[in-house]
């Protein structure tokens, strides 16, 4: 599903259809946005992670040209394009209200962006037809903007965007005004329509579920740094920060001190007793320091291995498929662990004595504390 | 018990208030529309008959269709003017928010607070001190001048209104400054500019201190005749043709009304 079609004129599949190349951006003396590295290929769906005030949206106007970035380069394909004005760089942009011009027709809209381009009236009309069409809108083409329900401008929005044959797609929270509902259905949409177009899109989001689940790949931001950029199962199951650990998922996080380091692998002595190996990101850990091991719920289990650190249950919660259940371990520090939960067995009651380990080392990840 | 008396005598206070001043407001004019229905020969209220002679002497009465046409003439000019100029100056101001934007918005706005006959007396030295005689165009220029703040007012308002995500999406499509101000821009503002234009065009045509001071001899201006035939000989038809006046405002305001939606503007 990676074929570029028409849409993605511009950009050879497979190839690079956007770098963002040691991007910083300083508001006056505040740094939003510190030397960001994105290697973005085409077709691909990349999704920018991050709570609130990471400078998501600062990079994101950066690329579509809204804002000058303070250093480094923007490059679509193979042309670097800082000194083109957003109207010459030809991005594709759904806002996050929608930015619909309440005063033209849904057609109107569609067709703006031809129409400022100089194309001719018939090809024009062609085109919205067919992108409404694409969007399931046609049977609107005669509405203002303000006649519509938000998903509907939504589409609008987005057919608008495809109209200039866009040679990257850029999505500011698309979903954070839409319902429950309805956000599930456009996920799907969205998703759909830029598998069909094969058009590179980059996405924002504080949403770390709508990010895991659309996005080829993930870029987690922090304080305006690249955390990490990876697949969403290698940012779940290996992330390589403590705080990509613990934005993205839940994460237990215990401390204890390293006893050994070995390339990207630690030993390490938890305070609530027991000893366990542990991957170490970058292999920063050196023995004797402190540190902080995250471990998801999901991959601990409770056994009889005395290999395992004491705890003792104190609540156990049946959330259909699965259990939870809230341990304390002998250093006080509370845990989850969650496992599969089979039909009939009973929760293990409280004050039970249990030994917890993670179900493979690598599950486990260090950190310097 | 209690609550509702309360609640009664304060809605009674509130209608009783609302009424009075509503007489106050309507009662003038339309005594006047009354008084120009006389078959008599005063402005006395009741009118000891009714009849039409005071709108038929009006159609024969040349010096004010002289004076309207002046004023009409001014108004339009002034008008224009004001639309472009207050245009231009309300979209400098709006996008830029230094300092020297702030005076000038200031500046601009100044007509408005200064007393007219003080605007109206300099500009008279002024004109002038250039060696410019009073004529029809230092006339529109002073009307110019005090008419310019409703429209910056009404495009500033109109353009703080304006989302400008809308502006940037209009550049993300492909569009230059110009096409965006065309197709964006100046369709959203255009009813604030309208409004603006109107009050302008009212403002300008029952002006009397400037006028006083700017007209030559020869440019009778319609508010200053009116009140020199009244002064003279309380003539009746001064009130025929207030009558008229406030007819053609009223069907003004309904088109006004209909097309900007001006009633929302000057809330
Ligand atoms: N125009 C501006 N002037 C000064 N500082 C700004 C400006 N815009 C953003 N900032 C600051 O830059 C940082 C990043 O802002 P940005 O809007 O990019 O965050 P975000 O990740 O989009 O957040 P959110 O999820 O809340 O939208 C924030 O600390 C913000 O306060
Ligand atoms: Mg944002």
């Amino acid at each position: 599903m990676q074929t570029a079609s028409n849409e993605t004129q511009g950009t050879a599949s497979g190839g690079r259809a956007l770098v963002v190349d040691a991007v910083t951006h300083r508001y006056g003396s505040s740094t939003a946005v510190e030397n960001i590295n994105l290697d973005i290929r085409a077709g691909e769906l990349v999704a920018l992670l991050g709570p609130s005030g990471c400078g998501k949206t600062t990079l994101l106007r950066i690329i579509a040209g809204f804002i000058r970035q303070t250093e480094g380069r923007i490059i679509l394909g193979d042309e670097v394009v800082d000194d083109l004005g957003p109207n010459r760089r030809r991005i594709g942009i759904v806002f996050q209200n929608y930015a619909l011009f309440p005063h033209l027709s849904i057609a109107e809209n569609v067709a703006y962006g031809p129409a400022a381009q100089g194309i001719g009236k018939a090809e024009r009309e062609a085109e919205t037809k067919r992108l409404l069409e694409l969007v399931k809108l046609g049977h609107l083409a005669d509405r203002l903007p303000r006649q519509l329900s938000g998903g509907q401008q939504q589409r609008v929005a987005l057919a608008r965007a495809l109209a200039i044959k866009p040679r990257i797609l850029l999505l500011d929270e698309p979903f954070a005004a839409l319902d429950k509902n309805l956000r599930l259905d456009m996920q799907i949409e969205i998703k759909r329509l830029q598998r069909l177009s094969g058009i590179t899109t980059v996405m924002v989001t504080h949403d770390q579920e709508e990010a895991l689940s659309m996005a080829d790949r993930v870029a987690v931001l922090s304080q305006g740094r690249l955390e990490q950029f990876a697949a969403p199962t290698q940012i779940y199951d290996r992330p390589d920060s403590l705080f990509v650990n613990t934005f993205v998922g839940t994460a237990n996080q215990l401390s204890g001190q390293v006893l050994a380091s070995d390339g990207d692998m630690a030993t390490i002595r938890l305070d609530a007793g027991a000893e366990l190996r542990a991957r170490s990101p970058g292999g920063v850990l050196a023995s004797g320091q402190r540190c902080t091991v995250c471990l998801r719920p999901e991959h601990l289990e409770m056994t009889d291995d005395p290999a395992g650190f004491a705890a003792v249950v104190e609540m156990g919660l049946p959330l259909g498929a699965t259990v939870v259940h809230e341990v304390r371990g002998a250093d006080g520090a509370g845990i989850k662990v969650s496992e599969p939960r089979r039909a009939g067995t009973a929760l293990r009651a409280t004050g039970t004595p249990v030994r917890v380990r993670p179900l493979s080392p690598d599950l486990a990840t260090a950190y310097p504390a | 018990m209690r609550r509702d008396w309360e609640a009664f005598s304060f809605h009674l206070a509130i209608g009783v208030i609302a009424v009075l001043a509503l007489i106050l407001l309507v009662a003038p004019t339309a005594i006047v529309l009354i008084v120009s229905f006389t078959s008599g020969f005063s402005l006395r209220f009741p009118p000891p008959g009714y009849s039409l002679r005071w709108y038929v002497a009006l159609w024969d009465a040349w010096q004010l269709h002289f004076a309207a046409m002046n004023s009409l003439k001014v108004a339009a000019w002034a008008t224009f003017l004001s639309v472009v100029l207050g245009t231009l100056a309300g979209l400098g101001i709006s996008r830029s928010s230094r300092l020297s934007a702030k005076l000038m918005d200031g500046l601009f706005m100044s007509p408005l607070i200064l007393p007219a006959l003080a605007f109206g007396l300099s500009s008279l030295m002024f004109f002038s001190a250039l060696g410019l005689p009073v004529s029809p165009l230092t006339l529109i220029i002073g009307h110019t001048v005090v008419c310019v703040p409703y429209v910056v007012r009404n495009t500033v308002a109109a353009l703080s209104q304006l989302d400008p995500t809308l502006l940037e999406c209009s550049a993300s499509l492909g569009a230059g400054k110009v096409y965006t101000f065309r197709r964006i821009t100046l369709p959203l503002i255009r009813p604030g500019i309208l409004a603006g234009g109107f009050i302008a065009f009212m403002s300008s045509f029952d002006n009397v201190p400037v006028s006083l001071f700017l007209r030559d001899a020869a440019t009778d201006m319609l508010p200053i005749r009116m009140w020199q035939d009244l002064e003279g000989k309380l003539d009746v038809t001064i009130a025929a043709l207030s009558g008229v006046l406030i007819v053609f405002t009223i069907a003004l305001i309904m088109v006004m009304e209909r097309f900007t939606g001006l009633s929302r503007r000057l809330a």
